[in-house]
Order: structure tokens, then sequence, then C-alpha cells
């Protein structure tokens, strides 16, 4: 096979030397594989299969659990930092939880690359990480519908909760606090960055999200939000 | 053929080790009881005592059999400096390189989301409670240049914002003796990035 661009998204130790690995490839999606004599001290691999950095595999077997043959690296690792660390964390956290293994996913990988490259930027966390947890909806035909629950187009004037299993929204009258029919037709054109909107994309990626991760929650989400939460406290 | 109950009891045992292997475990046991029963028999007493007695120093957390470890004892040592690093063989490194006087503080890990290791799993609750206790002015953040290390210091140093202990964190450089053509990238940008003024004294 000719060499797949790919990322690390989670290596963890197995057996004495090597490691299992989780990546994401371009043309082969979410691929799981068994990296031998990575753990090995001193070997050279062991500095290079670092997550955002890009890479080049090649690996053999049929099954889910592949083994990787060769790997170089291109370029040197995103050097990512502090809060924009754990953003790349949670992305990793979200590929390796949502994705099932060996599906192909289109743009999900140009998005991937394209989002850990701006984590490194503070104003553009929210929006990149948005884009990216979009794109992965998509990939698993999964993105939310703009419609009410019977298909009838959304209501301006109303407020909405997102069903989960319908991927679309049932009205809640306008008096409930739910999300407002006016922000949604927004992010049904599209505006997913549009200012204002950033709690509302938000709330609903991590909505359509909650089905496809399972019961336990992210535990990087969780580490940010226990950081944030201290910050508040200290302020106070 | 196969060995006797007690013999085979033994290969199994001796295969909790770290690169042991079925033939590797046949050799070390062939060899105790053939040629060494007396080192068997030390190596048995040793192993018995270390894990009954042995446990986690109060203070820093390293491994030591007394409340508190050699280091923390030491009344020479500089305790306004605080070092924290992963494990204790981090810190058996930073001590055998020598030039550091000041105190530890063992995590027994990293913070590692995917793997399910979160803040409580790494004693910061501890470290927390012994610089409310210590007067401590500099926190070395030696924890492991990988992403979980770094992900720790981040963690570390947003939980001790407020507290007046300076914070620092290892630098990264080429290792002595290396050539620059064959370090990796990231290791030489960061290097590049941390240069330092240049004296000939």
């Amino acid at each position: 096979m000719t060499p797949q661009p790919a990322y690390l998204l989670h290596k963890r130790p197995y057996r004495e030397t090597s490691a299992l690995v989780d990546v994401i490839t371009l043309e082969h999606g979410h691929i799981r594989a068994v990296a031998q004599g990575v753990q090995r001290a001193g070997s050279k691999s062991r500095a290079k299969l670092q997550p955002f950095a890009p890479l080049h595999l090649t690996w053999i077997g049929d099954g889910d659990l592949k083994r990787l043959r060769m790997m170089e690296t291109t370029q040197s690792a995103v050097l990512l930092a502090g809060e924009g660390l754990l953003c790349g964390l949670y992305a990793n956290e979200l590929l390796t939880r949502a994705l099932p293994v060996g599906l192909p996913t289109g743009d999900l990988f140009a998005i991937y690359a394209w989002t850990i490259e701006r984590l490194t930027r503070p104003a553009e966390r929210a929006t990149s990480l948005r884009r990216l947890e979009i794109t992965l909806l998509e990939a698993l035909d999964a993105e939310p519908i703009f419609l009410e629950t019977d298909d009838s187009p959304l209501d301006p004037s109303t407020r909405y909760t997102y069903v989960a299993e319908s991927r679309r929204f049932r009205p809640i009258g306008a008096q409930h606090p739910g999300w407002d029919g006016r922000s949604l037709k927004l992010l049904a054109r599209g505006d997913w960055d549009a200012s204002g909107l950033a709690g509302l994309s938000k709330a609903l990626t991590r909505a359509a999200l909650a089905p496809l991760i399972g019961n336990q929650p992210l535990r990087s989400r969780e580490l940010m939000q226990r950081l944030s939460q201290r910050r508040r406290q200290g302020r106070a | 053929m196969s060995f006797s109950p007690l013999v085979e009891q033994l290969l199994e045992s001796l295969r909790v080790l770290p690169g042991v292997g079925p033939k590797t475990a046949q050799r070390m046991a062939l060899h105790l009881l053939e040629r060494e029963r007396d080192g068997g028999r030390r190596l048995s007493q040793a192993l018995t005592e270390a894990i009954e007695r042995v446990g986690y120093c109060e203070r820093c957390r390293t491994l030591t059999e007394e409340i508190q470890c050699g280091v923390c004892q030491d009344p020479r040592r500089d305790s306004a400096l605080l070092c924290v690093v992963e494990s204790p063989a981090d810190m058996l490194a930073i001590e055998q390189a020598g030039g550091y006087r000041g105190q530890y503080f063992v995590l027994h890990g990293h913070l590692s989301p995917l793997d399910g290791i979160g803040p409580d799993d790494i004693g910061l609750d501890q470290l927390e409670a012994r610089l409310s206790r210590e007067t401590v002015s500099e926190i070395i953040l030696a924890t492991n240049p990988t992403v979980e290390g770094e992900a720790t210091a981040h963690y570390i140093a947003e939980h001790l914002v407020g507290r007046e202990a300076r914070l620092s964190r290892l630098a990264y450089g080429v290792p002595m003796g290396g050539e620059l053509e064959y370090v990796d990238g990231g290791t030489l940008s960061r290097a590049f990035q941390g240069r330092q003024p240049f004296s000939s004294e």
C-alpha cells in the first residue's frame, strides 16, 4: 500500500514494548493497530509517534486490528500548549469514541488537520472545534435536521428542544426555556460562526453527539470544565 | 514432561516481571534452584519485606519504608524549591544528574483523559495540602515533554494560580553530544525558541 497520511489520536502501552494505537487516516478513517517496538527505550519511532504530528503510515492485516509497518513524520507536530492542548485532547477523545473503526470519513481528516492547526490561537478554538464536531456528525450521518419532528419547517417565534432519535426539533411553546426557532434557522443556513450563536451551536452539537459517545462522559471535557469552574471560584 | 507443581508455580510467578517470558522464567528458576539457593533465599526475603513494608512517603509520595523518605528528612535540602515529577524513576534520574538541592513531589502518573486518568488519580489534593502547609518559592513542573505530561503541567499550573510560588518548566534542548541534523524537528524548533544568551566565560 502507499503510505497514508494519518494522525495519532491515542496510544496506550501493549505488552512490553508495543503500543495499541488509534489513528485517523485520510482514506480509511479510524484505524486501530499494534505498533510493535515503539515503547522500547530509545526507539526512534517512540518520539515520532505523538499526537498532533502529521504522519505517513502503512499497515497490514485484514481484521479490525492492523499491524503498523512503516511510519514517517513529514513535518513537526503542531505545538499545542495549555488550553489549546486540552482542546486537542478533546478532539482526539471525541474521534476515538465516536468514530467506528474502518469507516471512510470523507472530509473529516482534512478538517481535523485544519482544526488542530487552529487550536494554537485562542480566538479560533471554539469555532474550529464546532466545525470538527459538525463534520464528524455529517460523516456519521447524524447531523441535526432543521425541521420540526413532523417535518414541518421551524417557526422563528417558538422555542424547541432537540430530539436525538429523529434528529429533529420538537416545539415546546414560546414560554419554556429552549432554543428559539430564529437562531436555529440561522444555524440551518450554516452560520455556525455567527456571533451570538456560539453557546447554541455548542449545546446543539453536544446534544447531537451524545448518542454517539455512549454513557461515559468525555473526560477531557470534564477536565476543562473543572478548570474553568476553578477559575471562576478563584475570581469570586 | 512438565516440572513439579512448586517449580511450575515459581515459573508462573517469575513471569510477572517485565521482559520475562516462559523461556527466561525457566532459566531464572533453574538457575536459582540448581546453583544459587542462597541468593534465591535472599531474593525471596527481600521481596517479602519490600512488598510488606514499602509504601509512599507522606510528604513527597516517593517509595519508602519510612514515614518520610531520605530526601524529605534531609535538613540540608532547600524546602523552598519543589520539583513535581511523574514517577519515582524520574525523581531518581534528576537526583543522579545532580545539581538539584530542593524537594520533590511524585504524581505516580499523568493526566490522560483518553485513558480515564483524571486529577483525582495523581494526588493533586495532597500537593495542594502540602503547599498550604509549607512555604515554597518555586515549583518546577518536571512532567514528561509528552502530550499527557504537558497537559498535566498545564492543569497543575492552572490549579495553583493565585499562590505565591513561581512556576517553571524544564527547558527543551538538543541532547549533549547530539548532532542537529538528527534531532527531531519538534525538539529543534523548541530548542531554538528557548535559546540562551551566549557567554564564553
